[in-house]
């Protein structure tokens, strides 16, 4: 009846074996998905974005690009992930009685199959050699970012037993009964057997080609339960990933009195967020890249994604694993409903403990590491969203700066009528808007720089702000601030979790910017974070602006010829490092326009960190953290400093005025910086520092002390 | 329990934005308002306890009909009603004006307890809360650092922080109680907290409601006068030591001793 298989002992049973495990997979399947039934319905659509969706589908799970991260790891498992996808179609043809390879012999003459064939058994040797190596690291080289526990080591038994037994089934079936075309390395180990007992080649035959129908159907039995299951969801995580940038946190809406604000149970997570946690392979390529982790804190983005799934998994204990019928329930009183009580555990100091939420930069660097797209950031905020918005539960230093924020619309608590300090002695004006719009004159406005808090307010960083004008005076540059109608963009706010005081401040300074029509102009900014909100963020409010980092604007008045560079005669060489904002470079991709602004200062040497451009390590300040007390553990900021003094640079170069408090502490602190002699400096002052004599003179340039 | 808690709108002190107007008063259109730093100290030790014993807050605020709010993050905070004596009349008043309108009001209401921050940041007088209690003839129990109100036998406990440690008082409800800041920080307010405080009640209540008359209290009967301001001296340079923490100390210990401090 089987005439692919007429040498298998028994064939038929196959059916029962192979298709009844099937059945028990898709059953557990179901059961876990009637907990993504359960929580709230929100979700990306399956129906939007397909091109996108797919192309993301081929980049990530097919060729898997983000494995390469770690080269030696990716090569192996793409090695093994295409190996079990070859090999698959020869499993899937022994339990459909052997369709394929008899509809796929027909053309040619058998080649294809025959084809097929040889490359299987070319696979099959590659993917046992692939386990081995990924045995080793397991019991041998242990890297530290794996996970160690039995469920890995017997995934990898029965990968290794699973591809063993068919290519030495195969070895002795070819001995027994003569070889068949196109797997010639079964074919070669074949030979030397050809002389033993028939009647014990065809039993070993028998008893391997048992045994691999065996391993099949434990693994689709045990799958369910397994860190594993990644080979059935990575496909679905991938193509659901977060398609808008990175950088946009999801939308409030504060006015639902009746919502849970934020994420506070299971039930308050989307289907997306319980399948980020059945998709989680513990690879621990997050928490390897976690400046959190990294400096001794409780934070582990690894064991918050896996905390999510367990949750999951307890929130379905006792549920049958056939759902009952309408008719069972009301014949037998069953009931099997998924009751909300299920989902009512508290996620914070469950899955994560609260300290841990607090510990988070935001920096992204979990998300970017992950392969299968994990979102951790997102759901971390979503906590904090909770604890701020309904429990007031937070570190007690951000009482201060929430009503600071709320208060007098910057973080510092300055008074708004100093927001201008910084312009007090530069040799030029700096136009405000409102006055520019009284004369009628916003249309010869080329853009308006939005200075932010930070270079308002801090002593260092108005320096910047000095520098970024003197540049943008000396390319004769139409521009002009707001002045006191500026206020913080509220991005500290929503990274704490606020959201409240957040959309306060951030409708507000909307109203002020449609008010002048900046929606019509070009903003530009020396801070990642307001280039990230006003930028990415505003858009849910109604402000769609095109806003530019100052970096990527002084690139094109060098480019434009318009910054004109002193010719560099007698200038002494020096070495820059350049530390990478998590904001610019890993949420919103601006790596080369800083390095082109370094690039275009004579006797600039750049000399990279080893966490450089979207790899970047954070400064610390992130997420609100700027406001917080680092307690625990070491300090983030000590830890990059280090990084920046290892690469022996003279200069740290920074984008971003979080990032240049942090580095301008940790290089003071740093025992390898004896005297305070590497310094952090933004890129605007590096580049005003070395105008052309003619386009800065006159001009009182920024002075670096 | 019931407990009221004085709390008056003052210029942001973050904001740095207080000015006078031409007639010497506060030009509240300058400034944001929020609630008196002491008065949500009070508050906050207001909120505790009724939380432990049952019973609501009130807020009683005399200010310009604008207060309300201010008054709303109060409310936020968890108060549960506010009332706001507000009258034209009032611009101007003096700290005697201020005591007999807060004690007319509180006469009209029920308490266990009366709370007052220890002063404000506008005016600071710091007087406001013991004439209130010297002319209602109720306790006054000042420098509260602990407050346990026994609801049972009606008699309260405080400690009050002497120079050297702390008195223990107790005295027969209803009292007047000047809150620290000892006693905790004030509470952020949830988001619950902001969205219940928009429909939460603030009754207000005129000179006539409480049946005052403008010729006895408000700025037309001041006891006190403004005769002039002057701006403080601007601060010296501030120095900055940085370096190791050995460096650092010898630099701070070198300049204290410049000024004979140590």
């Amino acid at each position: 009846m089987f005439p692919v298989f007429a040498e298998v002992p028994a064939y038929p049973l196959v059916f029962v074996v192979f298709w009844g495990a099937a059945a028990f997979f898709a059953l557990a399947m179901a059961r876990h998905l009637r907990i993504f039934a359960a929580v709230r319905a929100t979700g990306p659509s399956p129906l939007s974005n397909i091109p996108a969706r797919t192309l993301g589908l081929i980049r990530y799970a097919f060729v898997q690009t983000k494995m390469f991260k770690d080269p030696r790891a990716g090569l192996m498992h793409l090695g093994i992930f295409w190996g079990f996808v070859l090999l698959t179609i020869g499993t899937a043809n022994m339990v459909t009685g052997g369709i394929i390879q008899t509809v796929l012999s027909i053309p040619f003459d058998g080649l294809i199959w025959a084809a097929i064939s040889a490359m299987q058994n070319v696979v099959a040797v590659g993917v046992l050699g692939a386990i081995g190596w990924a045995f080793e690291r397991r019991l041998i080289s242990r890297p530290p970012r794996l996970t160690y526990n039995r469920d890995a080591l017997l995934i990898l038994g029965m990968i290794g037993g699973l591809v063993a037994a068919e290519l030495f089934a195969q070895v002795f079936e070819f001995a027994a009964y003569g070889d068949k075309p196109g797997a010639f390395i079964a074919s070669s180990l074949a030979a030397p057997l050809r002389g033993l007992d028939p009647g014990f080649l065809a039993t070993v035959f028998g008893v391997l080609w048992w045994t691999h129908k065996g391993v099949v159907a434990a693994f689709l039995c045990y799958l369910p339960f397994s860190k594993h299951l990644h080979i059935a969801t990575s496909f679905f995580n991938i193509y659901f990933r977060k398609l808008e940038p990175r950088g946009v946190l999801p939308k409030m809406d504060l006015e639902a009195e009746d919502a849970t604000f934020g994420l506070r149970t299971l039930a308050d997570l989307g289907w997306k967020d319980i399948l980020d946690g059945f998709t989680c392979t513990e690879c621990g390529r997050c928490q390897q890249a976690c400046p959190a982790w990294n400096t001794g804190k409780p934070l582990n983005p690894k064991h918050f994604i896996m905390g999510i799934r367990e949750m999951a998994v307890e929130a379905e204990h006792g549920l049958p694993l056939i759902p009952n019928s309408a008719i069972v329930r009301e014949t037998y009183g069953l009931d099997d409903t998924v009751h909300a009580d299920r989902l009512a555990k508290p996620i914070v100091d469950d899955a994560i403990p609260f300290d841990a939420v607090w510990d988070c930069v935001t920096c992204g660097a979990c998300v970017e590491a992950c392969p299968v797209l994990i979102e951790h950031v997102d759901k971390i905020v979503g906590l904090r969203r909770n604890l701020v918005l309904e429990d007031s539960r937070f570190p007690a230093e951000l009482n201060g700066a929430f009503r600071n924020m709320e208060g007098v619309g910057n973080p510092w608590g300055q008074p708004p009528a100093s927001r201008l300090d910084w312009t007090k002695g530069l040799p030029f004006d700096v136009p405000i808007v409102a006055d520019v719009a009284a004369a009628g004159r916003l249309g010869e406005l080329d853009v308006l720089y939005w200075v932010g808090c930070a270079a308002a307010f801090d002593e260092r960083n108005r320096k910047v702000a000095r520098a970024f004008a003197t540049c943008l005076d000396a390319a004769g540059v139409s521009f002009a601030v707001l002045g006191q109608e500026e206020s913080c963009t509220g991005d500290p706010a929503r990274r704490m979790g606020n959201d409240y005081v957040y959309q306060m401040l951030a409708s507000s300074n909307v109203e002020t910017l449609n008010r002048y029509g900046m929606g019509e102009k070009t903003i530009v900014t020396a801070c990642p974070h307001c280039f990230n909100s006003i930028g990415n963020e505003y858009g849910q409010l109604g402000g769609r602006y095109r806003v530019l980092h100052h970096s990527a604007f002084l690139r094109e008045l060098l480019a434009d010829g318009r910054l004109r560079i002193g010719d560099g005669d007698g200038v002494p060489k020096r070495t820059v490092t350049l530390h990478d904002s998590c904001y610019l470079a890993r949420y919103n991709n601006v790596v080369a326009e800083p390095r082109a602004v370094l690039g275009a200062v004579p006797g600039l040497e750049l000399v990279e960190m080893e966490k450089n451009s979207k790899d970047t390590f954070c400064c610390g300040a992130g997420g609100g953290r700027m406001w917080m007390e680092e307690t625990r553990g070491t300090r983030i900021n000590e830890s990059r400093t280090d990084q920046a003094l290892a690469t022996g640079a003279g200069v740290v170069a920074t984008e971003c005025p979080f990032c240049m408090t942090m580095l301008r502490d940790g290089l003071e602190a740093a025992d390898m910086n004896p005297g305070g002699e590497v310094r952090a400096i933004d890129i605007a002052e590096l580049l005003a520092e070395s105008l052309e004599p003619a386009q800065a003179s006159g001009k009182q340039l920024p002075v670096l002390q | 329990m019931h407990i009221v808690v004085l709390t008056k709108p003052v210029p942001d002190p973050a904001a740095a934005a207080e000015r006078l107007g031409p007639d010497g008063r506060l030009d509240r259109a300058a400034s944001p308002s929020v609630v008196n730093g002491n008065d949500e100290y009070a508050l906050e030790a207001a909120l505790k306890l009724t939380e432990a014993h049952g019973g609501e807050v009130s807020l009683l605020t005399m200010a310009p009909a604008g207060a309300t709010d201010t008054m709303r993050k109060a409310l936020a905070m968890g108060a549960t009603r506010g009332v706001l004596v507000t009258d034209p009349a009032l611009a101007g008043s003096c700290v005697r004006s201020t005591v007999q309108v807060l004690a007319a009001a509180l006469r009209d209401l029920t308490f266990d307890l009366v709370f007052a921050g220890a002063d404000t940041s506008d005016g600071g007088g710091g007087i406001v809360a013991a004439g209130v209690a010297a002319l209602l003839r109720l306790p006054y129990l000042s420098n509260a650092a602990r407050i346990e109100p026994d609801p049972v036998s009606g008699r309260v406990q405080v400690r009050r922080i002497t120079a050297t440690g702390y008195d223990l008082l107790e005295a027969p409800m209803p009292a007047l109680v000047v809150c620290t800041q000892v006693l905790g920080e004030p509470r952020y307010p949830s988001l619950k907290g902001i969205m219940s405080a928009r429909s939460k009640e603030i009754a207000t209540r005129s000179l006539g409601d409480l049946g005052l008359s403008a010729e006895a209290v408000g700025g037309t009967v001041a006891t006190t006068q403004l005769l002039g301001t002057r701006r403080p001296p601007a601060r010296g340079a501030t120095q900055v030591v940085r370096g190791s923490a050995e460096e650092g100390a010898r630099e701070i210990v070198a300049f204290l001793e410049s000024r004979r401090l140590i």
